[in-house]
């Protein structure tokens, strides 16, 4: 192929602090203008690439670093971050922490603003950005009101404004959505056609199929494989499973509703007379928008419009993992809020054998495991953490819990010193020790790699074999697949469908 | 009509506020400067269509108002009364101060303040801290709810009965995220271009109205009366 842009020769890294070398003697050149996926296991060693090409590392990120990165002909552990900003533009994987300003329009030029354009010019590209994304009427919000996919496009936009030839994608798909994703894979094509020189991070790999021209996968910071973009999209089926690899093909499953011998009310392929002994869920309504008027509590009812959520009554199977899906922004998170009780205006009840939980008695008979665990781990071990969460401290307990979930040689540690997936458990565990029955998973696995995704799925397998009925947010389809047996499809605050799993 | 004012002017009363708030009003004159002085952020709120802050704001203070003339002066005894003269005192002497920032703060763009910033000839360093911690202000509202939401289902929003745990159940995970989140914030902003030797530039172009010199005017005339009666007559 052309001219190499990006040459990493021979380099070894370690972060400053830690003991193992994440990259050992890695080379990789890459050609102007090629697409490259860079794929493997977490702490592969995929984002210290990215580190290394943007110059995060040494710059930012402090560590060893043996070998030379040259990008464009520039030494970058010699050149200054700033001069690298016209010509590598980073895409990163937390929509939270990417932006600078509050709003849109801010975002868009601040890169421009910062190399010092001419203000008439930094204009003239926005409009360009935003025409050519057709992004217009993104503009002029509050990025904090924006969805997860609205929120990666401004990303997208704000990189294109400095007309980088060198885009790097970090995970960028970890809180998307599948048409979030379509999405994304129209704007790779694009810059490709631009004849960008394009470099992905990625462990969910179906929208890039056919995009790439060359794959390689990554093990304990080296070069394990190498396929183009053609062999890597025939690969079959054995061989991305060994990998443990996420897969190439998916299915759509928010538009698998009911069409054929729809009986039921609403729109569910489950009736609740399919369930005999299951979680009835009564008149759960809810808005954000209605305002209450001074000292009147909000009510809602059926007949209210715009409601972000509206199920009247839904019965879920006990002992069950129950997947819950749907569009970014279309009520999930609403729906598990209101469901635990966090959004006291919602007067739903829940009825289990018999007996009813109304308003806070839900919190005690529901437990959400949060997207970001890090917002609900509040003292200083684990331990104490699971004991917070017990009526009555029982230490025996409390080691037994913890030694089902694996993580009883971590009971002194700090939970914040924990990697994700441990804090994750740890999590699971203060929920196991309230003994709440019903448990509620916001997305649990965005971001996860193949293997951890298949741990958290054997985990909630687990969890509902134990007497407990799991309900899962997820966007996550291979994670339906392994380990939900019932699928509730929501749709604007509605039950869009309702059907057991084969 | 658009109260679109330049950053300089919102920047240039809060100092003047944040100056007459530590000045205590003696006579009726003085007293009656500064509800004025109060009312303008007030009205500028309400004109930016912050409705319910507005209302909410009006409410404690004329609330905190009434109660001081009502009992200050009077020969009050008891711990209630005096308790409710110190609180209501405190919220009339530093609440014009509170609502003067937080209009700032709600309807100043990042883009608008860089540019007043540079404007003013203030070092890109300081300009930039100033930016991060009113992009901080949402990022730690959501934040903070999202724990208060974990606290509510554990059943610890009150710290099992201790303030000291209740403080530090919501700080350290708070704290956790907010080093989280400005680390990769930073990360993001420096590989476009953050920190560069070039000037930046700004898209945003300001220029001072009708209205701004109108209310730099009303200000500074403020300030002079309060100075004036004070320490010169």
């Amino acid at each position: 192929m052309s001219e190499k842009i990006i040459n990493i020769d021979n380099v070894s890294f370690k972060y400053k602090g830690s003991e193992e070398g994440l990259l050992s003697n890695l080379s990789l050149s890459i050609s102007r203008g090629e697409t490259l996926l860079l794929t493997g296991g977490s702490g592969s060693g995929k984002t210290t690439i990215i580190r290394l090409i943007n110059g995060l590392i040494p710059h930012y990120y402090q560590g060893d670093i043996e070998g030379k990165v040259i990008v464009a002909g520039k030494d970058i552990s010699q050149t200054q971050l700033y001069e690298l900003a016209g010509l590598v533009g980073t895409v990163f994987q937390n929509p939270r922490s990417q932006f600078f300003s509050v709003d849109t329009d801010g975002e868009i030029v601040f890169g421009p603003e910062n190399i010092g354009l001419d203000p008439d010019k930094i204009l003239e590209r926005k409009e360009d950005v935003v025409s050519k994304m057709h992004i217009e009427k993104l503009m002029g919000r509050s990025l904090f009101e924006l969805s997860g996919g609205e929120k990666q496009s401004i990303a997208c936009a704000s990189v294109s404004a400095l007309l980088p030839e060198i885009i790097l994608l970090d995970e960028p798909s970890s809180n998307l959505d599948q048409a979030a994703m379509e999405k994304l894979r129209e704007q790779i094509k694009d810059w490709k056609n631009e004849g960008k020189t394009i470099v992905i991070s990625e462990h969910r790999l179906w929208y890039l199929k056919d995009l790439v021209d060359r794959v390689i996968y990554m093990e304990n910071g080296k070069v394990k494989h190498e396929w183009t973009g053609q062999a890597f999209s025939n690969m079959d089926k054995k061989t991305i499973e060994e990998l443990k690899l996420r897969p190439l093909e998916v299915k759509d499953i928010l538009s698998g509703g009911c069409k054929d011998n729809c009986n039921c009310e609403g729109g569910c392929d489950i009736t609740s007379s399919d369930i005999e002994d299951g979680v009835i869920l009564k008149n759960f309504y809810f808005s954000y928008n209605k305002k209450p008027y001074l000292f009147k509590k909000k009510k809602f009812s059926f007949n209210d419009k715009n409601l972000e959520l509206n199920i009247s009554k839904l019965v879920l199977p006990k002992n069950a993992v129950i997947g819950v899906v749907g569009r970014n922004g279309t009520g999930k998170s609403t729906f598990l809020k209101c469901l635990c009780g966090l959004e006291k205006d919602c007067k739903g009840y829940i009825e289990v054998d018999g007996k009813i939980y109304k308003g806070k008695d839900r919190l005690k008979l529901c437990y959400m495991v949060m997207q970001d665990v890090n917002h609900q781990l509040f003292t200083d071990s684990v331990e104490a953490e699971v004991l917070l969460s017990m009526k009555e401290e029982d230490k025996d307990k409390c080691d037994m819990i913890l030694d089902k979930l694996g993580i009883l040689e971590f009971k002194d540690k700090h939970p914040m010193a924990l990697s994700g997936g441990q804090k994750q458990r740890v999590a699971i565990a203060s929920a196991m020790a309230a003994d709440a029955k019903l448990m509620l998973f916001d997305e649990p696995t965005s971001g996860l790699d193949y293997a951890h995704m298949e741990k958290v799925g054997d985990m909630l397998k687990k969890l509902a074999k134990d007497g407990n009925t799991v309900l899962v947010v997820t966007h996550d389809q291979e994670l339906i697949e392994n380990s939900c047996q019932y699928l509730l499809c929501i749709d604007k605050g509605r039950i869009g469908y309702f059907k057991k799993m084969n | 009509m658009k109260a679109g004012l330049d950053p300089r002017t919102k920047l240039y009363m809060i100092l003047i506020v944040s100056a007459i708030v530590m000045m205590s009003a003696t006579t009726p004159l003085l007293w009656t400067v500064r509800i004025i002085m109060t009312m303008i952020p007030l009205i500028l709120l309400v004109i930016e269509k912050r409705y319910s802050s507005a209302a909410c704001f009006t409410i404690l203070y004329a609330l905190a108002l009434v109660l001081t003339f009502r009992f200050m002066s009077e020969q009050n005894s008891g711990i209630l009364q005096s308790l409710l003269t110190g609180y209501s005192g405190i919220v009339v002497q530093f609440l014009p101060a509170l609502i003067t920032a937080w209009y700032v703060v709600r309807t100043t763009k990042i883009g608008e303040f860089m540019s007043a910033m540079q404007k003013m000839y203030m070092p890109d360093g300081i300009a930039i801290s100033l930016a991060v911690v009113m992009r901080f202000f949402p990022t730690i509202k959501e934040e903070y709810s999202s724990i208060n939401d974990a606290m509510r289902m554990r059943g610890i929003s009150f710290g099992g009965g201790k303030v000291s745990k209740m403080v530090e159940y919501r700080m350290i995970p708070l704290l956790f995220s907010c080093v989280n989140i400005g680390d990769e914030l930073s990360a993001a902003a420096i590989t476009r271009g953050l920190g560069g030797e070039n000037k930046r530039s700004s898209v945003v172009r300001l220029k001072l109205g009708i209205c701004d010199w109108l209310l730099i005017t009303i200000f500074t005339g403020a300030l002079a009366i309060f100075i004036s009666f004070k320490y010169i007559l």
